[in-house]
């Protein structure tokens, strides 16, 4: 069975370094606003919601794109060809989750899980973010986050819908 | 540009004018960022012998040369200006992410000069800075406030420094919180802002943080986080936080215990390090820590990040409350109205002790678990008993009559070390530029906690590189750092050569230009004191520390061979040597 990355909410402290390692890896620099995971923060609740790409089966932006920039790989990951890529935005209007978007040359970018070596998770020391197949567990805690669909808004204002839902089961759940 | 983002913004609140000036790249590689580098922009920002609550002050707010990356725990941002409380130059210093948010939007620190008209606040998104009307959230908690600042630049992941009721109304105590539960806590910072009508900053980044050898400096960040950082002098700072303290300190005999009469206790499982797992529901890190000390607690609707060490010892045991849940309230309450929970609690503590002796009526006794509700009195200054409590433990003390009673050091509250059980501490709490600190230098765990000579030479050692290491950015709590680790990172992240003595004696510079200010205003060996009763006062039920106090000469003989170590004449000024040695000419007498 192939890996998928995988985010787990109630241990994710906040501290951002998934992001700093993914914008490293991926742009050279230190730089999350352009991280492939994003990390939605509620401090005054102690809680805090990775997004991650779940490389969705029947992906709405490789479905979106009209120029068939967008793929799934051999690896069942979610691919764009920057070759290819005209920067129409429709992918990043599609993703109900907010988590591909255009970068600075108008190109769009999202998570292809490191050719399966996901820097994020490397960093991330309290486990919230895992590379792994899937089990019944998991599924569960991916289940409920996927179920956060937004077809409005901002790639921030999805990320932030998804966030705030998994946040409150989070804080139900520790009662 | 490598590390740095190659700017500061300044602020004028008077004119609302506001411009930004090319980074001193000279005094970056002298003095680096945060601690050593706000330091020097403010000697060049001010007259040392300026009023704090005046227009003519400035605030410098700057990040570490760190932050921003992915070395661990350098997450941290301070604040430079001259405190309401002590008189003296001090640094404040908080974790969170706002300055890592401010490099990703392209500066290395903000200067705040003037005052404005009404209230405002700065608001920063990447090249976009404005001052905006803050009059609708006059009277607000940090909590709102944070909020409502994150929705007017539209995204959550803005992050703000901001003041409560306690900061407007110019508390000398007052906090800048970051993150709901985060602060610049100590020295008043938050009356600064609100001396200056500002509420608080608010700033989002989309920028980079530049390196000059990425892939070297990453593997030799993931390589100390590994073999340096992981290692069991650390741990406890991911498996239980601060809180672990509690009953080390009680071992020791230097907890607090009713106004830092008693130094051990036999109540303490109700706020011990067990406590506060009992009622743990996650943990929480700073920007780019792996750590997280933070442990977030729940007990009904009462809930925060902490407490922590401080918070337990402090408003727990030195109040003689033994109750979680009231210790959570006071915490929460503090970090929302804006008051640093240290100086509130020790400045409680001794209302107590003054009521219980007689010598005035504060209506606080110890024991009382509802003794949290005064915080919003002191923040909001609502009745006689809060405008007292407002004074802090200096002047307090002084209106009673109860000298002999306060615990503090140039006007700051003492921390929840007893300095009768570990002399070290005294000295460190002596010699701060900023009064009784224990972050400055911490020897809680020397070997012989009577030592002086030994005990000295530490805490001046550990003053020197504390400087430059917060400088950079980094957080106490990665205890085993040295110079050659700083240097080796620093080289990778600029691509030129970065030895680990250049590290060594730019902490030294800012240790000795910090000195130098206050100098300027006059402080001199007189006022490297400690309190009467650490002097006089025999410590009660301390186990290895019962009966002792840290007596007059030995203090006094302490603090001369401090100064002789530091190269300092015996009125502890910097000798001319000294000052030539580490390039300070400029700032000498």
């Amino acid at each position: 069975m192939k890996k998928l990355l995988f985010a787990k909410p109630d241990l994710c402290t906040g501290c951002n370094r998934c992001s700093y390692a993914c914008s490293a890896a991926k742009e050279g620099a230190f730089r999350p606003s352009r991280s492939r995971v994003q990390i939605n923060n509620y401090s005054l609740e102690g809680c805090s919601v990775p997004s991650v790409c779940f490389q969705c089966p029947g992906a709405s932006c490789l479905k979106a794109c009209p120029v068939i920039a967008i793929s799934r790989n051999e690896d069942d990951v979610v691919v764009v060809d920057a070759e290819k890529c005209t920067g129409c935005g429709d992918c990043v209007t599609a993703c109900p989750y907010g988590m591909i978007e255009l970068n600075d040359n108008s190109c769009a970018y999202k998570c292809d899980t490191c050719d399966g070596d996901p820097a994020c998770v490397k960093e991330c020391q309290p486990g919230a973010l895992v590379f792994q197949e899937k089990d019944p567990e998991i599924v569960k805690v991916k289940v409920l986050q996927m179920k956060q669909r937004s077809i409005e808004g901002s790639p921030r204002e999805k990320r932030q819908k998804l966030g705030s839902a998994v946040m409150q089961a989070t804080l139900e759940a520790r009662g | 540009m490598n590390l740095f983002a190659g700017k500061v913004l300044i602020v004028d609140l008077t004119t609302g004018q506001l411009s930004k000036e090319p980074l001193r790249m000279d005094w970056a590689r002298e003095y680096w960022g945060s601690y050593g580098l706000a330091t020097r922009y403010y000697w060049d920002a001010v007259s040392p012998d300026v009023d704090p609550f005046s227009a003519e002050n400035a605030l410098v707010i700057m990040p570490g040369a760190l932050t921003g990356t992915i070395v661990p725990m350098t997450g941290r941002t301070s604040m430079t200006s001259k405190s309401p409380l002590t008189g003296t130059i001090f640094n404040t210093n908080v974790g969170g992410a706002f300055g890592p948010e401010l490099k990703f939007a392209g500066y290395d620190g903000i200067i705040i000069k003037g005052r404005a008209a009404a209230p405002v606040y700065l608001k920063i998104v990447d090249d976009e800075v404005s001052l905006e009307s803050a009059e609708a959230l006059t009277g607000k908690g940090i909590f709102e406030t944070e909020k409502s600042l994150e929705e007017a630049v539209g995204t959550p992941d803005a992050r703000c420094l901001a003041i409560g009721p306690a900061g407007e109304q110019q508390v000398p105590y007052a906090i800048i919180g970051s993150d709901a539960y985060r602060q610049m806590g100590r020295a008043g910072g938050g009356a600064l802002f609100g001396s200056k009508n500002l509420k608080g900053i608010v700033c989002r980044g989309t920028g980079a943080v530049k390196v000059a050898d990425l892939q070297g400096f990453w593997a030799k960040a993931s390589h100390y986080k590994e073999t340096n950082l992981f290692d069991e002098l650390n741990l406890w700072a991911k498996t239980d936080g601060t809180p672990v303290l509690v009953d080390v300190t009680s071992e020791v005999g230097v907890l607090p215990v009713r106004n830092f009469t008693q130094g051990s206790s036999e109540r303490l499982q109700s706020i011990n390090t067990d406590a506060i797992k009992a009622v743990k529901q996650g943990e929480r890190g700073c920007a780019s820590c792996p750590q997280a000390c933070g442990k977030f607690t729940r007990i009904g609707d009462a809930k925060v990040e902490g407490p922590e060490y401080e918070a337990l010892a402090l408003a727990g045991a030195n109040c003689d409350v033994y109750d979680m849940e009231s210790i959570i309230r006071y915490n929460s309450l503090c970090d929302d109205l804006g008051l640093d929970i240290m100086s509130c609690a020790n400045t409680v503590a001794l209302a107590m002790d003054i009521t219980e002796s007689g010598r005035g009526d504060l209506g606080l006794k110890f024991g009382d678990v509802d003794f949290f509700k005064v915080v919003t009195e002191i923040a909001n200054l609502s009745t006689e008993r809060g405008r007292d409590l407002a004074l802090g433990a200096k002047k307090l003390a002084e209106k009673y009559h109860a000298t002999d009673m306060s615990m503090e050091v140039k006007g700051l509250e003492m921390p929840a070390y007893d300095p009768r059980g570990n002399y070290g501490m005294g000295v460190a709490y002596a010699t701060s530029e900023r009064g009784a600190c224990h972050l400055r230098a911490f020897t809680l765990f020397a070997e012989d906690p009577f030592d002086t000579s030994t005990l000295v030479e530490e805490v001046q050692a550990m003053q020197n590189f504390n400087s430059v290491k917060w400088s950079l950015g980094f957080c106490e709590f990665w205890a085993t750092l040295d110079s050659e680790i700083l240097a080796d990172l620093l080289t990778s992240a600029l691509g030129e050569e970065v030895s680990a003595d250049e590290i060594d004696r730019a902490g030294e510079r800012i240790w000795n230009l910090n000195r130098l200010f206050n100098v300027k205003n006059g402080f001199s060996a007189k006022e490297d004191s400690l309190p009467e009763k650490v002097l006089n006062r025999k410590l009660e039920k301390a186990g290895p520390s019962e009966g002792r106090v840290f007596g007059l000469e030995d203090f006094e003989q302490a603090k001369q061979v401090y100064y002789r170590m530091r190269d300092w004449d015996e009125n502890g000024i910097p000798s001319a040597t000294k000052i030539a040695e580490l390039g300070l000419d400029a700032f000498a007498s």
